[in-house]
């Protein structure tokens, strides 16, 4: 499955089985290898999908033509 | 003077000039029914039909069942009939004290000389009115079943995007921006701006929600699993926030409005409603899928999820990182080492032990004196010993002595002794078989005859037998 495309709350639901099989005793030693790989791929795509700092806001309106557009707005616009 | 004349004095004065200038006479003499009935007619046509606002006081019910009271202001007052056959809504609105809004038609009260509203509507005027209107508006909402907590929807764990409807210019979205900047900053937020008080803002924030609804509809069938608001769900927003900031219940009137309520009823996204301050509920927060107190306290419910789920990804990772093979072997190596510890231990404490229950054996074995027993127990097998020996020999002895006893006695009854007298023993050669008889003998039989010494061989010639063995 091509992890970048997982959406945020499907890598973390994975994320917490993967520790979870981890924890119990009951793996040996090549699958616990194989498991930590994944786990730490999984970590990756939470923590970027958590890094973005910049908070994106548009406005949605009506163009001349009735279409619906979206168009961005400076984030302080609304400090006026 | 030309006054005097009219008033009917004498014109007596050269300084008369009555006739010089005639007056006609425009006295109107009314009477009061008269006066009364044209000042109604002037007041009837002039004003007539009014709204008119002020404080009910002096309220009186007659017999008749016709209300009295007068209504009145800081600087004047006018008095106000309710009839009895006037169907009037909020009848029960008129108290003392009550500032109401009448509608009614000004007209005279011809016995008493006096001007009067008769009331055809009453209103409570300002906030009074409005907490009316809300009331029965919720009744009415409520049982068309909008309320119904059935319907209400949870909001997604992880929203990822949302719609917001509010003033581009309000406190309501700098407060939400702010929370949403602090805890999670990378959700998209969308806004359809609208006004949030005054003439027709009730109107412009159903059509803000059904806008968002629309793009919604139309962004959704291009979604791919990667563009999804949230993992499963086919939506492009995950939830829309309709806020404002506090106000009075005038200010925040266009929540209450019913345009509004359903917009929020027929949305297919989830409505967020966070309108004014802690305590104000507006029909949108009953609507709504969830209430929030205030606008901020809406952005930090939204953003929960993925706020806490900072905390829980590091936590994840830690477990993880405990989980390792190399940590887990590390563990398991250091249990072992323990285990090992404890079974030296173990072995040197059995030693221990065993030497001493060793000792305590030899010392119980020394007690019992084993070297004299030995002694003792050789002592008596040597005695044993020299008694069998005796018993030995003299049973020797006797057996000797019996022995020659017997040997003497069976050579007595041996044939030796009859031999040596002279007797022989007559046999049959071929056989051995001793004769006995001298009729068991045939003539020619070859015999054997055994003397003392040796034996002679012979045949026999002839036999007879003595009268006397016939009968052995």
């Amino acid at each position: 499955m091509p992890a970048k495309n997982l959406p945020f709350e499907e890598a973390l639901k994975k994320l917490e089985g993967v520790v979870e099989t981890m924890e119990s005793d009951e793996l040996p030693l090549e699958t616990l290898l194989a498991k930590y790989e994944e786990g730490t791929r999984l970590v990756k795509i939470c923590q970027e999908k958590l890094a973005e700092a910049e908070l994106k806001i548009q406005q949605l309106e009506k163009d001349a033509a009735g279409e619906l557009k979206l168009k961005p707005l400076p984030p302080d616009l609304s400090e006026g | 003077m030309a006054n005097l004349t009219a008033m009917g004095k004498r014109p007596k004065s050269q300084w008369d000039f009555g006739e010089l200038f005639p007056t006609e006479q425009t006295r109107k003499v009314l009477s009061v029914s008269e006066l009364t009935a044209q000042v109604k007619r002037l007041l009837e046509k002039s004003v007539g039909s009014v709204w008119v606002t002020g404080e009910v006081t002096n309220l009186r019910a007659q017999s008749s069942g016709h209300i009295y009271f007068t209504l009145k202001d800081a600087a004047a007052q006018l008095s106000c009939v309710l009839f009895r056959g006037e169907a009037v809504m909020n009848r029960s609105v008129l108290q003392d004290g009550q500032k109401v809004l009448l509608q009614g038609d000004v007209t005279v009260y011809e016995a008493r000389g006096q001007y009067q509203l008769i009331v055809h509507a009453v209103e409570l005027q300002g906030v009074g009115a409005l907490q009316i209107a809300f009331e029965k508006l919720k009744q009415k909402l409520a049982a068309e079943g909008l309320f119904a907590p059935e319907r209400k929807r949870p909001l997604p764990k992880y929203p990822q995007r949302i719609g917001l409807v509010t003033s581009p210019t309000g406190a309501a979205i700098r407060d939400v921006l702010h929370v949403v900047q602090r805890r999670n900053p990378g959700l998209n937020i969308i806004l359809a701006p609208c006004r949030v008080q005054g003439e027709g803002a009730a109107e412009e924030i159903a059509a803000a929600i059904r806008l968002l609804n629309e793009f919604n509809v139309g962004q959704a069938s291009r979604l791919t699993v990667q563009d999804q608001g949230q993992a499963g769900r086919l939506s492009y927003f995950d939830l829309i926030l309709v806020t404002r900031g506090g106000g009075s219940l005038e200010d925040l009137w266009a929540f209450n409005e019913e345009v509004v309520a359903r917009a929020i009823f027929e949305s297919t996204i989830p409505v967020v409603s966070a309108v004014g301050h802690e305590i104000d509920f507006t029909i949108s927060d009953f609507v709504a899928d969830v209430r929030a107190a205030t606008p901020s306290a809406a952005a930090e419910i939204i953003t929960e999820g993925v706020f806490a789920s900072r905390r829980l990804v590091a936590d994840l990772m830690q477990r993880m990182a405990r989980a390792h093979p190399r940590r887990r072997m590390n563990e398991l190596l250091q249990r072992l080492d323990d285990s090992q510890t404890g079974l030296l231990r173990c072995v040197k404490q059995g030693t221990r032990d065993r030497a001493v229950a060793w000792r305590n054996l030899a010392d119980r074995l020394l007690r019992v004196r084993p070297a004299q027993l030995l002694r003792r127990r050789r002592e008596s097998l040597v005695m044993n010993r020299r008694r069998l020996r005796e018993l030995m020999q003299v049973g020797l002895r006797d057996g000797k002595n019996r022995f020659a006893a017997a040997e003497s006695r069976l050579h007595l009854l041996g044939p030796e002794q009859v031999l040596s007298r002279g007797y022989s023993i007559t046999m049959d050669a071929a056989t051995g078989k001793v004769l006995r008889k001298a009729a068991e003998v045939k003539s020619g039989q070859k015999l054997k005859t055994r003397l003392k010494t040796g034996e002679v061989l012979s045949r026999a010639e002839s036999t007879a037998s003595k009268p006397s063995d016939k009968g052995i």
